[in-house]
């Protein structure tokens, strides 16, 4: 009989075997990855937003450093710090929300490297993270974050983490303020209502794959052949599962 | 240059130790030293978001004072937050200390003000998202019309009508339970499964101390 955490050490195991054979093929030669549109829109967004000097929102959403969400948290973050860095050459300091403390400081620190990294920290400022009370789906974050957006003239919205319900509110008031939505939720109804909102979705593990898409690293770009394997498992399992309960 | 190594360095020490013994500690029977030393860990990071509340409020506060004193947009809420907030703290502590009249005596004032205040307000916002909801279905279909938003909008609106309590619209009801019971719950099992896979790819880099994201 195996055990649960004889199966997670396996799936780790195997994850880790694919990062490397990955990386290994990534620095061969770039490998073809499907366009995700997203991704695509991104970095034009941010070159948008630099030329008419525009500012750009990104949220976090109540995803957190040191529960379930905490690798969303952490590759969120490093989504919006590869767009960041494209937006800290302009004296407009992108916005940052997000409704869990623990993640201010990530949130912070994500700009002030954005900023760091291009010798232009006059313009940095700790307070463009903004945390707002409380918790997860938390419909006064939704308000809170609504009303900043639309304060602060914000042209786009990109919202990255662990949403719910409360998006629904996020997305009306930047619909009603004009503004672009690029959304990703790791919970499902905020995803059912990212896709009737958004101009564009991230769906499930798209948004895992970000930083190998914005100029990604081959151990990036290993990440993401290990998540093609994994999914290829995965369907693999369910298919011999299906077939065992025919039989 | 030289300290940001020594930063990165500990960072990548600090979190590569602290997966390891999270996992190690995970796969082994409670009450052993590495399951001990997994719920230590843990109790350091419940302390570290003890910290962070606080964190939290001087954010909130100092960005609030920042709106009121240059006077920028909105500022009038922001003498709201900044009243409330303080109001509440003050509010707390005299919760804790005790101080409310006889009849009032080991009375928690604090949770009563939450429950009239924070959760009617959110309630109120709860209500609306159906509204919202409904009206983005119908912008999805103004916007352009794919099978895929037509197959969106239909399965809204049969699961709207399946609530109505109406006689002779059981087909409508079973329709949507055999919705919410097989695509749907395929569907949602489906991104949650995607959402596993992506965290682990992801967590195997922060394991190996590969992920640039926490570095400082």
């Amino acid at each position: 009989m195996i055990t649960n955490a004889a199966l997670s050490l396996a799936v780790l195991a195997l994850a880790f075997a694919a990062t490397l054979v990955g990386r290994l093929i990534a620095r061969r030669g770039r490998p073809h990855m499907r366009p995700l549109r997203a991704y695509d829109t991104l970095p034009a967004l941010a070159a948008d937003a630099v030329e008419s000097r525009n500012k750009i929102h990104f949220s976090l959403g109540s995803s957190a450093l040191g529960d379930t969400s905490t690798i969303t948290a952490l590759t969120s973050a490093e989504v919006i710090y590869r767009l960041s860095e494209r937006l800290a050459i302009s004296y407009q300091t992108p916005l940052v929300t997000l409704s869990s403390m623990m993640t201010l400081p990530l949130a912070q620190d994500t700009l002030r490297r954005a900023y760091e990294y291009r010798q232009n920290m006059e313009y940095y400022r700790s307070s463009a993270a903004f945390w707002y009370p409380q918790g997860p789906r938390s419909l006064a974050f939704a308000a809170g974050v609504g009303s900043l957006a639309a304060d602060a003239d914000v042209t786009s919205s990109l919202l990255l983490g662990r949403f719910g319900y409360e998006l629904a509110l996020i997305g009306e008031s930047a619909l009603r303020h004009d503004q672009d939505i690029i959304v990703h939720s790791d919970l499902v109804e905020g995803q059912a209502i990212a896709y009737a909102q958004a101009n564009e979705t991230l769906l499930g593990e798209e948004l895992y794959v970000g930083p190998a898409y914005l100029r990604g690293s081959a151990l990036e770009w290993g990440g993401v052949f290990a998540l093609d394997v994994l999914r290829w498992m995965v369907i693999f399992g369910i298919l011999l599962a299906a077939v065992q309960a025919a039989v | 240059m030289r300290r940001h190594r020594l930063t990165h360095f500990l960072a990548t020490i600090i979190v590569i130790s602290s997966g390891i013994v999270m996992l190690i500690g995970l796969s082994v029977k409670p009450g052993t030293m590495p399951a001990d030393l997994a719920s230590f860990t843990l109790e350091v990071v419940s302390v570290t978001a003890a910290i962070a509340v606080l964190l939290g409020l001087l954010n909130l506060l100092t960005v609030h004072l920042n709106r009121f004193i240059k006077a920028e947009h909105g500022w009038p809420y922001s003498i709201i937050t900044l009243f409330t907030a303080i109001f509440v703290l003050v509010l707390r502590m005299l919760d804790h200390v005790d101080v409310w009249p006889d009849d009032m005596a080991g009375e928690q004032v604090s949770p009563h003000l939450f429950e009239a205040v924070q959760v009617s307000l959110e309630s109120a916002l709860a209500a609306l998202l159906v509204f919202f909801l409904v009206y983005a279905a119908y912008r999805l279909m103004r916007r352009e019309v794919t099978p895929w938003h037509i197959l969106f909008t239909m399965a809204v609106v049969i699961v709207l009508l399946g609530w109505i309590p109406l006689e002779n619209t059981e087909a409508l009801a079973d329709l949507r339970e055999w919705l919410v019971q097989v695509p749907v719950s395929a569907g949602a099992r489906g991104l949650l499964i995607g959402v596993g896979l992506g965290t682990v790819t992801v967590g195997v880099r922060v394991l190996i101390g590969q992920d640039r994201s926490f570095w400082g």
